[in-house]
């Protein structure tokens, strides 16, 4: 890396200041003036709220109220006392949540981009559409697909009884078997382009020295496939996979918009589920220990993803 | 490096045999149409429905009709939006966060990312490793204890405070996007201004920053919309209507049960259009940031 390079240095140096510089580095004073603002922010904004969950998990504190120590009452309730059912509900929704978004993300994404790198005539013009979605706030998109899904009014439902593939009007956002997957399409729609272009980008990065030699050893296009382009495009899927899997699990707002958790729970993911208690019920305590409770999970992705992310170093 | 070029001339520069595949296999590429006339139907439709409800008469909207076209022409959504809410407070509100935020966070990360990608000092890895760790930190974790904390530091309710909490995701943000950058500047450039002469900081801002000033503008674009796009600290950190943002300002057009959906959506085109715009000519630059790392080659 360029950093490492050795600069020519100009001044004669003392014994003691040599001394310090091994010790700090050559350049430690202008290299701490200037990351220092960044890493206060972080720390007063990142650690310290972090820190402030850990300490919220162990109290009863409601909002405009004392706090009360109560060790490990909160972790207890959710998972063995009154709030075990409705947290366990949670895990669930937010596993089947994830892994659909996902999973559709990555077959939808890996399919565009194939498509946008083969020999079609206007690829440009398409991917500037296809990139779309992922442009406007995901606020935006969650009332655009609310109206969409509307009862009596929204398109979906006029269209499907106007050529007669329903009766009655479908629920979609209200029906407790389908608002997890409406909501899903809806995170899918706005998802789905970052995986293309991380996809494409993968594509265009491959040699194509590569697909040469696959050629004249004999292997057609699905060979080549799957023994060129997937082993060749595996930093860039774990990648995607893995910062796609914390933003699509942490995200909020097509649920809060969509359905704000309902019905009856069941479109109530972990963060929908620590806004309804921490904020809601004014339980800041427990809001507070539900996502805690998740960490772990994250924590790991994040080790995973730190390693990709630095690799270059 | 790798990655700027790639990026730069991609588009063109696909792989021969990849492409003399898909060319020689008629089927292939007829069903390589089909898929990405289907995806671009899919992709726009919601964006023309937007588009379309906010400019039709309320009537039509009630009337069931299956028409996919609209059959009259209104401003009424927008004027309502314009001039019978709060929207307009709401909207100045969120450029006012997004503006502050952004200024702060390109000048914090541009100093964070040139001492990490040119100075030697003790703990730089662990200070680029916590950059990383922070720009992934999910904001489902910190937003009940942010709102705890800023309950006590009287910061709810103030758009300093909102623009504060908006910092933990876009100042790791524009640091990484600009460690990504600051690497395919030639550091020679820098050596021979030090050579020259130059201190460590006059290299700083004669060579590096003019260098750098394309990728600053586009850094600071996106810190801008991810400020402007915000949700989740918005709707926790601020209540009073008076210092709402847009995204949440969006459900205040609904009375219990009733969505004015003209509005919402003659709102919700007004907000789209910034980010729209700015995403469309930026594409290649921001995906590349999200991903630096990523890519090689």
């Amino acid at each position: 890396m360029s950093a490492d390079r050795v600069l020519v240095q100009p001044s004669p140096l003392t014994l003691e200041r040599r001394a310090r510089w091994s010790i700090l580095g050559r350049d430690w004073k202008l290299g701490y003036v200037l990351v220092l603002p960044a890493v206060s922010i972080l720390m007063a904004f990142i650690a310290v709220p972090f820190l402030t969950s850990i300490l919220l998990s162990f109290q009863d504190i409601r909002v405009g109220g004392d706090a009360v120590f109560v060790g490990l009452r909160n972790y207890a309730s959710l998972l063995f006392g009154a709030n075990r059912a409705r947290f366990f509900n949670s895990v669930w929704v937010s596993f089947l949540y994830t892994f659909a978004t996902v999973v559709l993300k990555f077959i939808l994404g890996m399919t565009l981009a194939l498509v946008l790198h083969s020999a079609i005539r206007g690829r440009n013009f398409f991917r500037a559409l296809l990139f779309l979605p992922w442009s406007i706030p995901a606020v935006v998109s969650a009332y655009c697909w609310k109206w969409i899904y509307d009862d009596m009014r929204g398109v979906l439902n006029i269209e499907l009884s106007y050529f007669g593939l329903i009766k009655e009007p479908i629920l979609w956002t209200a029906d407790i078997n389908l608002a997890l997957w409406s909501v899903v399409a809806a995170a899918v729609w706005q998802g789905t382009p970052f995986w293309t272009m991380t996809f494409l980008a993968g594509l265009q990065s491959i040699p194509s020295e590569l697909y040469d030699a696959a050629h004249i050893d004999g292997a057609g296009a699905l060979q080549s496939f799957f023994y060129v382009t997937l082993p060749s495009m595996a930093n860039v899927i774990v990648v995607t996979t893995l910062l796609s899997t914390i933003w699509t699990a942490n995200s909020l707002q097509y649920i809060y918009i969509l359905t704000a958790g309902g019905p009856a729970n069941s479109t109530e993911t972990f963060p929908m589920l620590a806004l309804n208690l921490g904020l809601r019920a004014y339980d800041l305590g427990m809001g507070a220990t539900v996502p805690l409770m998740f960490f772990p999970f994250f924590a790991v992705l994040i080790f995973i993803l730190t390693k990709h992310m630095l690799q270059q170093d | 490096m790798e990655r700027a070029t790639t990026l730069g001339t991609g588009v063109r520069a696909r792989n021969s045999l990849w492409a003399a595949l898909t060319y020689k296999n008629r089927h292939w590429l007829a069903l390589a149409y089909v898929i990405v006339v289907v995806a671009s139907l899919w992709a726009i439709f919601p964006f023309y429905w937007m588009l379309l409800t906010s400019v039709r008469h309320e009537s039509e909207m009630y009337s069931r009709d299956p028409a996919l076209w609209p059959k009259s022409f209104t401003l009424q959504h927008y004027h309502a939006a314009l001039f019978e809410t709060s929207f307009p407070r709401f909207f100045a509100n969120s450029f006012i966060v997004a503006a502050s935020t952004t200024a702060v966070s390109v000048v914090v990360g541009a100093m964070a990312a040139y001492a990490l990608t040119r100075l030697r000092f003790a703990g730089r890895p662990l200070i680029a490793r916590m950059l990383v760790v922070s720009y992934l930190a999910p904001g489902s974790v910190l937003f009940i204890p942010l709102f705890a904390l800023f309950v006590s530091l009287r910061l709810t309710n103030t758009l300093h405070g909102l623009a504060l909490a908006h910092l933990t995701f876009t100042v790791p943000f524009s640091s990484w996007m600009l460690i990504g950058y600051f690497r395919t500047i030639p550091v020679e450039l820098e050596e021979a201004a030090l050579v020259d002469g130059a201190t460590r900081w006059g290299a700083l801002w004669r060579v590096v920053v003019p260098l750098s000033a394309p990728a600053l503008v586009v850094v600071a674009v996106f810190s801008f919309t991810l400020s402007w796009n915000e949700f989740l600290y918005a709707l926790v950190l601020v209540q009073r209507k008076e210092v709402m943002t847009a995204p949440v300002g969006l459900t205040f057009f609904q009375t219990a049960d009733l969505f004015y959906w003209g509005a919402i959506m003659a709102a919700s085109t007004l907000m789209a259009l910034l980010p729209v715009l700015l995403y469309t000519l930026g594409q290649r630059w921001v995906i590349s940031g999200w991903t630096a790392g990523a890519v090689k080659h």
